[in-house]
């Protein structure tokens, strides 16, 4: 791999590669996201290796695994360039089809395409309605890229934003960019990363250091994940800008080591970076240093705090420290050090390539560009979207998302992560942004964006929630470790059936507590969940407290099976799997739930056939009496009428 | 940094601690590094060192499998740290490597590398005990991980958790008595469209049910 010495040799290479590639060539794209992997598009991609192979395709077809393309409801994903044909869940048994029909005779395979609410087929990925309302600038060209070549990267203009930095740009006009587009941190805070960078650029000493937080803790968020692994080449480039613009001259990528495929693209990424003299000594021929090191973390969600990542970057245990002075001016080894977010990082190529009048003018006024979020839950189309900032909710979750799923009531999203804030149908129409959420009680965090649905109980997500962030409080302060615990002792009274009144306010109590004298974000944010399901489902609480009712039908102290006698034809399929033996019956003999034995597990409700519906979950009344013996015979009226 | 990669070795199971009781007439392995041992011994060496010691053939055997084991995590652990260059700031990085090789850390491979390091070992001790990758005691042969993140939450993952006890009677964090099974609970695996979501030995399995659940647990041997 030769050095590239100058920006001129960063452009004869793209000429290169480019005049080494034919774009009427076709392509076939797999996804090899985790999503998609996990539905084992591997398999996928090695029957399109082995089919083009037998068909003599072989040099004129390629093969490319890229990153997540985010659809992952409907993986593995299949897209055949030019034409950006899409194929959804594709499984290895399709792949002769494919190539016989698609790659060979140019026809679609009609039953693998995207068919839409009416039965209508999409054929092309950019009409899918799932992409067709995103704005995919940053994520968007994980699906043109295999994560392992640097060269698919430096093919679609890669590095040369920061060729553009470090020769027609000083350190300052780089900040001033970054500064007037006014970008934001998307790890949670918002906090405007060219101010961050500003005072880590003033702060007094030469040693300084940048970092790439990449520690994603929040359950039901992985787009940092789909970015490192996906497209780590842009991730480290906009690293690379920011050391230069704040006059750092090492780096670090702290990554979890659950995300093994991040670290081993990562590691790939850095490796070629190096072999192209783009990282290193004298990047580009410019006299800029640069060298960057991965930090894998143990697995603690409070180690993704910024000073608590510091302090396990130093080799103790990640927990938060004061912050009477800001990390930015004492860091790693009391050094000032520059922390952002994958995607704060990801944002600063297109920064720098296009301008910051070009930033701003996306998203709203507070907010600038775009966000990725991952959407999930009760929602029909689960992925990762990239939406302009001041989107709102209901278009997120109904154009993109395709709505709820089985066709059930939306009740709430949950944004923000553990500590963030659910928000209820009302708020529907909230434009997303920084401020909005935050103002609703809520907040932007990474960006989870979990669905839920009537069969939802708020009080037991609560729960879930300050369970984690009673877990994962490190214990250093008292307000977080005690007052996360007493919070969870309440909400489990409540889930129970053994709440008290006054528990409500109790919990509020306690919340003001936390938020107030905690140390770190985990703390002054962990009553969120709490405090905004209590201001927008408080009849819930309430129910849970005075009727021992479960609205939703979830907390198990509050609920009953039973089978309506009216509607059991006796077949048997509960009775079967039942894993306690809880249920008699027999031949034309009503089935009947021993409620003494039975634990609650759902199993019957989920197997018995929709068609009878004859299981019921019931809360808050008690339950109707047995069948009088010698009467339990079933009326087969179905039959008869 | 091709440091966690680099090194494709082939790792040890926690398997050949626990299997030294259980081998004892077992060939004698290759035991690399020590000297006297660094060859398979003849059966004629052995029969004569065990004529003149007055100890069975299989007890010296067994000895000498020990020594080599022994000497081999040392040489593994050796290598580790040489490769972050004795780095205190490392400690985390290379306690991962550990786990990753021996899926646990025993105290003895603890003791050795903050020897190394020289730092105090109740430091390793507070690392190991704050991080969830970390394990201080042996792992099953069998890895099940329930994903508790939220969309698993909210679409019925403490259910899928009691079906998961049910079918290998261990709670969350426990290793069954006889290694076959640990069983944890993770926050959140990424692929949550297939929620909620177990991975078996790296393989995901979308909400299974009772009875498929009972097949893959009888499919691990």
């Amino acid at each position: 791999m030769a050095r590239l010495r100058s920006a001129t040799d960063l452009g004869k290479k793209r000429q290169s590669i480019l005049s080494r590639r034919d774009p009427s060539k076709p392509c076939v794209t797999i996804c090899s996201g985790t999503g998609c992997h996990a539905l084992r598009s591997d398999q996928v991609a090695e029957a399109f290796s082995r089919e083009i192979s037998s068909n003599g395709l072989r040099a004129k077809v390629d093969i490319r695994r890229t990153g997540c393309h985010g659809f992952c409801e409907r993986g593995p994903i299949v897209v055949i360039f030019p034409e950006e044909t899409c194929y959804l869940g594709i499984k290895p048994e399709d792949v002769p089809e494919i190539v016989s029909t698609t790659l060979v005779k140019k026809q679609l395979v009609e039953r693998l395409l995207y068919k839409d609410a009416e039965g209508k087929k999409v054929a092309l990925e950019g009409e899918i309605p799932f992409y067709k309302h995103q704005r995919r600038m940053v994520f968007g060209s994980n699906r043109l890229i295999d994560p392992k070549s640097i060269d698919d990267y430096i093919a679609l203009g890669g590095y040369s934003a920061l060729a553009k930095a470090l020769f027609e740009m000083s350190p300052e006009e780089v900040l001033q960019t970054v500064k007037q587009a006014n970008l934001r941190g998307r790890g949670g805070g918002g906090f405007p990363a060219g101010v961050k960078w500003e005072t880590t650029r003033n702060a007094p000493g030469d040693i300084k250091y940048v970092i790439v937080n990449a520690d994603e803790g929040d359950p039901g968020a992985f787009m940092d994940r789909s970015l490192l692994e996906g497209n780590p080449h842009s991730v480290i480039e906009g690293l690379i800008i920011g050391a230069y613009a704040i006059g750092s001259r090492e780096g670090y990528v702290y990554v979890r080591q659950e995300y093994p495929l991040a670290v081993s693209n990562l590691t790939v990424a850095l490796k070629q970076a190096h072999g192209y003299g783009l990282l290193g000594k004298n990047i580009l021929g410019s006299g800029f240093d640069f060298d960057v090191i991965i930090h894998r973390g143990a697995g603690a969600f409070v180690s993704g705090e910024s000073s608590a990542l510091m302090t396990a970057i130093e080799g103790i245990v990640g927990e938060p420290r004061p912050k009477y002075i800001r990390t930015a001016v004492s860091g790693i080894r009391e050094k000032p050090s520059n922390l952002n977010n994958v995607e704060t990082w990801a944002n600063i190529p297109l920064i720098i390539d296009k301008g910051a009048g070009w930033f701003t003018s996306i998203g709203t006024e507070g907010s600038k560009g775009t966000k990725i979020f991952s959407l999930v839950g009760k929602v029909n189309n689960t992925g990762l979207v990239e939406v302009p900032m001041g989107m709102t909710l209901r278009e997120i979750i109904y154009d993109i998302g395709g709505g709820i799923r089985q066709g059930k009531k939306f009740k709430a999203v949950q944004t923000g992560g553990p500590s963030g804030g659910c928000l209820p149908e009302s708020l529907l129409d909230l434009p997303v942004d920084f401020d909005a959420l935050t103002e609703a009680g809520s907040m932007m965090g990474s960006g989870g964006m979990i669905v839920m649905d009537e069969d939802n109980c708020m009080v037991d997500v609560a729960r879930y929630f300050t369970e984690f962030l009673a877990d994962e409080s490190c214990g250093k302060c008292i307000p977080c470790r005690a007052g996360t615990e007493q919070m969870v002792t309440i909400l489990n009274r409540i889930c129970d059936g053994e709440g008290e009144s006054g528990d409500i306010e109790l919990l509020e109590e306690i919340s003001e507590v936390v938020q107030d004298a905690s140390l770190c974000a985990l703390g002054q944010t962990a009553p969120n969940p709490v405090l905004s399901t209590i201001k927008y489902f408080r009849d819930e609480y309430v129910a849970h407290i005075e009727q021992k009712r479960c609205p939703a039908k979830v907390c198990k102290a509050l609920i009953s099976y039973y089978i309506d006698p009216e509607k059991c034809t006796a077949c048997g399929i509960c009775l079967r799997n039942c894993p306690v033996e809880a249920i008699s019956g027999g031949k034309n003999l009503v089935h009947v739930i021993d409620q003494d034995k039975c634990t609650k597990c759902n199993t019957c409700f989920e197997v018995c056939p929709t068609r009878f519906d004859a299981v019921v979950k019931i809360s808050g009344e008690p339950v109707p009496a047995a069948v009088p013996s010698g009467t339990e015979m079933v009326r087969k009226k179905g039959k008869q009428e | 940094m091709a440091r966690g990669n680099a090194r494709s070795r082939s790792r040890k199971g926690s398997s050949s601690r626990g299997a030294r009781g259980a081998s004892k007439t077992a060939p004698v392995k290759k035991a690399r590094g020590i000297k006297g041992i660094d060859n398979p011994l003849s059966e004629s060496v052995l029969v004569s060192v065990s004529d003149k010691l007055g100890i069975p053939v299989s007890q010296i055997s067994h000895v000498v499998e020990t020594i080599g084991e022994v000497a081999q995590e040392a040489s593994d652990t050796d290598e580790i740290v040489k490769e972050y260059k004795a780095d205190k700031s490392a400690l985390i990085q290379i306690l991962l490597e550990i786990q990753r090789q021996s899926r646990w850390l025993p105290q003895d491979v603890l003791m050795s590398v903050c020897e190394k390091l020289g730092i105090p070992l109740s430091r390793a001790y507070r690392i190991a005990t704050f991080y969830k990758a970390f394990s201080l005691i042996p792992q099953g042969r069998h890895h099940l991980s329930v994903c508790m993140g939220t969309a698993c939450h909210v679409r019925g993952a403490p259910r899928l958790l009691d079906r998961v006890i049910d079918a290998i009677d261990i709670k969350p964090g426990e290793t069954s008595p006889d290694e076959k099974f640990t069983l944890e609970t993770v926050n959140c695996l990424g692929c949550c469209a297939l929620g909620p979501v177990i991975v078996l030995d790296g393989d995901y399995h979308s909400n299974p049910s009772p009875k498929e659940l009972e097949k893959l647990v009888t499919a691990c041997d």
